[in-house]
C-alpha cells in the first residue's frame, strides 16, 4: 500500500513539476567503461558497507534488486544527487563529481540497465531528464 | 579471551545471581563465589545440573518423514518468463532451507522488485515461500500466496529445524566456485534474521546447549574422495559419494559459536569425552504463528491452489510469481537435477525441564517445544544417508533403535558435582 502511494505520489510531482523524462535507463545512457571504472570506485568507497557484490547486510541497503525498489522511477539526478550529498555515509560529500558519475553507471549496470554509446551526462539538468525505468520482465536475471 | 571462555559458567553464575537474592539462596554451588572472584580466579568447574531426557519407547507421540530437496547446483533463483509473467524459483534448498530462508527470500524479492511490481503472488507456503511473502511485505509490495498446503502441513514442517546452513545444500562441482558467495551472502543475512526473532513469545528461535557424546576423542571429518569410486554426478543422476557434497562452514566461524570439551568434573555423562557447543533452533509451530500473523497484518491474502502445470503460473493477475514449491518443483517444473534425500524424525513428549540437545553414536536428539525430536543418522553414512530415497512413509524402527542406544546414558548421568 505504501509503495503504491508513493509512486502515485511521485507520478503527480513528476506531472506536476517537471517535464516529462526525454530518456530512460533502458536506453543505454552509460558506457562500459564508465561502468567499469566505476565498478573500482565502487570497491574503494562502498563495498565496506554495502558488500562486494552490493548486495548489502540486514542494516545496510542492497544495491542490486532491492536498489530498484528504492529507486525506480526517479530521475538520475535524483540518485546522483544524493550519491554527492550523503554517501559514502562516513564521508559524505567526499565523492569526486566525476567518480560520483562512475557510481551511477556502475549502478545501473548492476541493476541490469544496458550500456550504451554514449556516457552520461554530467550536467544536472540532461540527468534530470533520464528516469530510471523498471526493469523489462525478460532483463531480470 | 579466547572463544572458548565467551560462555564461561562465569556467566552463568552472574545471571543467575542478577537474577536475585531467592535464586541465589537456592543455588547452594554458587552463592560461594562472589563476582570479583569469579572474574580475577576463572570459574571453578561446575557440572550443569541437567535432567535426563525420558527415551523410554512410550514417550514416542509422533513420526514425521519428509524429502530434503536437494538441487546440485544448489538453490535454484534464477528466472524464466512464462507468457508476460516473470517467474522467480526460489527452491532446493536441501537440508538448509529453514536455515536459508531470509537470504534467499531477500534475493529472490530482489530480483521481483526490478520490475517495480506493487503486486506479486508467491507460490508455495513452507518456510521459503511464508518467509519469502513476509519479506516481499516488508519491501512494500501487495502479496497474495497461492499454495496447495499451508506451512503446518508442508515437508518445512516435517524437518529437524536447527541451523545448519550448509547441510546438503549442493554439490561442489555443479554448484561451481560462485556458489560459496552467494552461500555466504545468503546465510548471513538469514543469521540477523533469526537474531531479530530470538526472545519472541513462544521461543520461534532458540540457542541451547548441545553435547556430542564419545566414548573415543572425538575426530574431525573429512570428506576425502574415495578414489575406488568412479564418477560422480552428472545431471540427473546423484551423487555417489560424500566427498561431492559441498561445504562452507569455515565462511562463517566469526559468527558460530566453539564448541568446547567438557573436563570430566563437568562432564554430566556417563561417557569419556562430551564437546559442548551452542545450537540455534527454531520452533516451528510459534515460527508458523508469527511469520502467519505477519502476513495477515500485512494483508496478506492466502489462496488454496493446486498447480499442474507451469502454464498455469501465466493465467495468474500478478505479473510477478516467485516459485517456493520446494520438492515438487522437481516434478512441476521437470527440474530433473532435483533429487530427494529421504530423512525422519521422531518426537517424543516435550520435556521443559530437559532443555539440550545430545548426540552418541547414530542418536541425535534436541529439545524442542514441541517435543523432543529424535534422529538417526548413521554417521558412517553422513550425507550420503537418504540419498536418492524418496519413499516419504515413517518408519519407528530406526528412532526406537537409537532412543535404545541413549537409554544408558539417561541413566547415568550425574546430578552437580
Ligand atoms: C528430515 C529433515 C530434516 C531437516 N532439517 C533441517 C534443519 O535442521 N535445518 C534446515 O535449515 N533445514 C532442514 N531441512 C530442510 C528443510 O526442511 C527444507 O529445505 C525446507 O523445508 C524446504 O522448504 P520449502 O518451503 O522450499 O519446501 P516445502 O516445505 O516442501 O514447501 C513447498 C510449498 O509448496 C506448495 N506446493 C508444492 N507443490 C505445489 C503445487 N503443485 N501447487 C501448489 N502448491 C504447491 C506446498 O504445499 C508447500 O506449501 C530438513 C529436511 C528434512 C527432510
Amino acid at each position: 500500500m505504501k509503495r503504491i502511494s508513493k509512486l502515485t505520489l511521485a507520478g503527480a510531482l513528476t506531472l506536476a513539476a517537471v517535464p516529462a523524462y526525454a530518456a530512460g535507463t533502458a536506453n543505454g545512457v552509460y558506457t562500459e567503461a564508465q561502468a567499469a571504472e566505476g565498478a573500482a570506485v565502487f570497491a574503494e568507497r562502498c563495498a565496506m558497507c554495502h558488500g562486494k557484490q552490493a548486495e548489502g547486510t540486514w542494516e545496510v541497503p542492497a544495491l542490486k534488486g532491492k536498489f530498484m525498489g528504492n529507486w525506480g522511477r526517479e530521475s538520475l539526478a535524483a540518485l546522483s544527487d544524493y550519491l554527492a550529498r550523503a554517501m559514502p555515509q562516513f564521508a559524505p560529500g567526499t565523492l569526486e563529481p566525476k567518480d560520483n558519475g562512475r557510481l551511477v553507471a556502475y549502478l545501473l549496470k548492476i541493476n541490469g540497465h544496458p550500456a550504451g554509446a554514449k556516457p552520461l551526462p554530467e550536467d544536472h539538468a540532461a540527468l534530470a531528464a533520464i528516469r530510471i525505468d523498471p526493469l523489462a520482465a525478460t532483463a531480470v536475471k | 579471551m579466547s572463544r572458548q571462555n565467551w560462555y564461561p559458567q562465569a556467566n552463568l553464575a552472574r545471571r543467575e545471581m542478577l537474577r536475585g537474592g531467592a535464586a541465589l539462596g537456592a543455588v547452594g554451588a554458587l552463592s560461594a563465589c562472589s563476582a570479583g572472584k569469579v572474574a580475577s580466579a576463572g570459574p571453578a568447574p561446575r557440572r550443569p545440573y541437567l535432567t535426563p531426557m525420558r527415551v523410554t519407547p512410550d514417550q514416542l507421540i509422533d513420526m514425521k518423514c519428509c524429502i530434503r530437496p536437494v538441487r546440485a547446483a544448489g538453490p535454484n533463483l534464477g528466472t524464466q518468463m512464462i507468457g508476460d509473467t516473470l517467474v522467480v524459483h526460489n527452491y532446493g534448498h536441501g537440508g538448509s532451507g529453514w536455515s536459508l530462508s531470509w537470504g534467499s527470500a531477500e534475493v529472490a524479492v530482489g530480483k521481483a522488485l526490478s520490475v517495480l511490481p506493487s503486486e506479486i503472488a508467491v507460490v508455495g507456503c513452507g518456510i521459503i515461500g511464508l518467509t519469502t511473502a513476509v519479506v516481499a511485505q516488508r519491501a512494500g509490495l501487495k502479496v497474495t500466496i497461492y499454495t496447495r498446503d499451508v506451512i503446518q502441513r508442508t515437508r518445512s514442517f516435517r524437518a529437524h529445524g536447527s541451523f545448519t546452513p550448509d547441510s546438503r545444500v549442493a554439490l561442489s562441482a555443479p554448484a561451481g566456485a560462485g556458489f560459496g558467495d552467494l552461500w555466504e551472502q545468503m546465510t548471513r543475512l538469514s543469521w540477523k534474521g533469526f537474531r531479530s526473532m530470538l526472545g519472541l513469545p513462544g521461543d520461534p528461535v532458540v540457542f541451547q546447549d548441545a553435547y556430542a557424546l564419545s566414548d573415543a576423542p572425538p575426530v574431525k571429518k573429512h570428506h576425502d574422495a574415495d578414489p575406488a569410486i568412479k564418477g560422480a554426478w552428472e545431471p540427473g543422476g546423484l551423487p555417489l559419494q560424500e566427498s561431492e557434497w559441498a561445504h562452507f562452514m569455515d565462511r562463517i566461524k566469526d559468527l558460530v559459536p566453539d564448541p568446547v570439551m567438557l573436563p570430566t568434573a563437568e562432564n554430566p555423562f556417563p561417557v569419556a569425552y562430551t564437546r559442548r557447543s551452542s545450537e540455534m533452533h527454531f520452533n516451528f509451530p510459534s515460527y508458523a504463528h508469527h511469520l502467519l500473523t505477519e502476513f495477515y497484518q500485512h494483508g496478506g491474502l492466502m489462496v488454496m491452489r493446486d498447480f499442474n502445470d507451469p502454464s498455469q503460473y501465466g493465467q495468474l493477475k500478478e505479473k510477478v510469481v516467485i516459485n517456493a514449491t520446494g520438492y515438487a518443483a522437481r516434478d512441476l517444473w521437470r527440474d530433473k537435477t532435483v533429487f530427494p534425500v529421504r530423512g525422519q524424525t521422531g518426537w517424543l513428549v516435550p520435556q521443559h525441564d530437559a532443555p539440550y540437545s545430545l548426540r552418541y553414536k547414530n542418536a541425535s536428539l534436541m529439545a524442542k517445544n514441541d517435543g523432543i525430536v529424535v534422529m538417526n543418522n548413521p554417521i558412517d553414512l553422513g550425507e550420503m544417508f537418504g540419498v536418492g530415497d524418496s519413499m516419504e512413509l515413517a518408519d519407528p524402527a530406526p528412532i526406537l533403535e537409537v532412543m535404545k542406544i541413549v537409554e544408558p546414558i539417561m541413566a547415568g548421568m550425574k546430578g552437580i558435582a
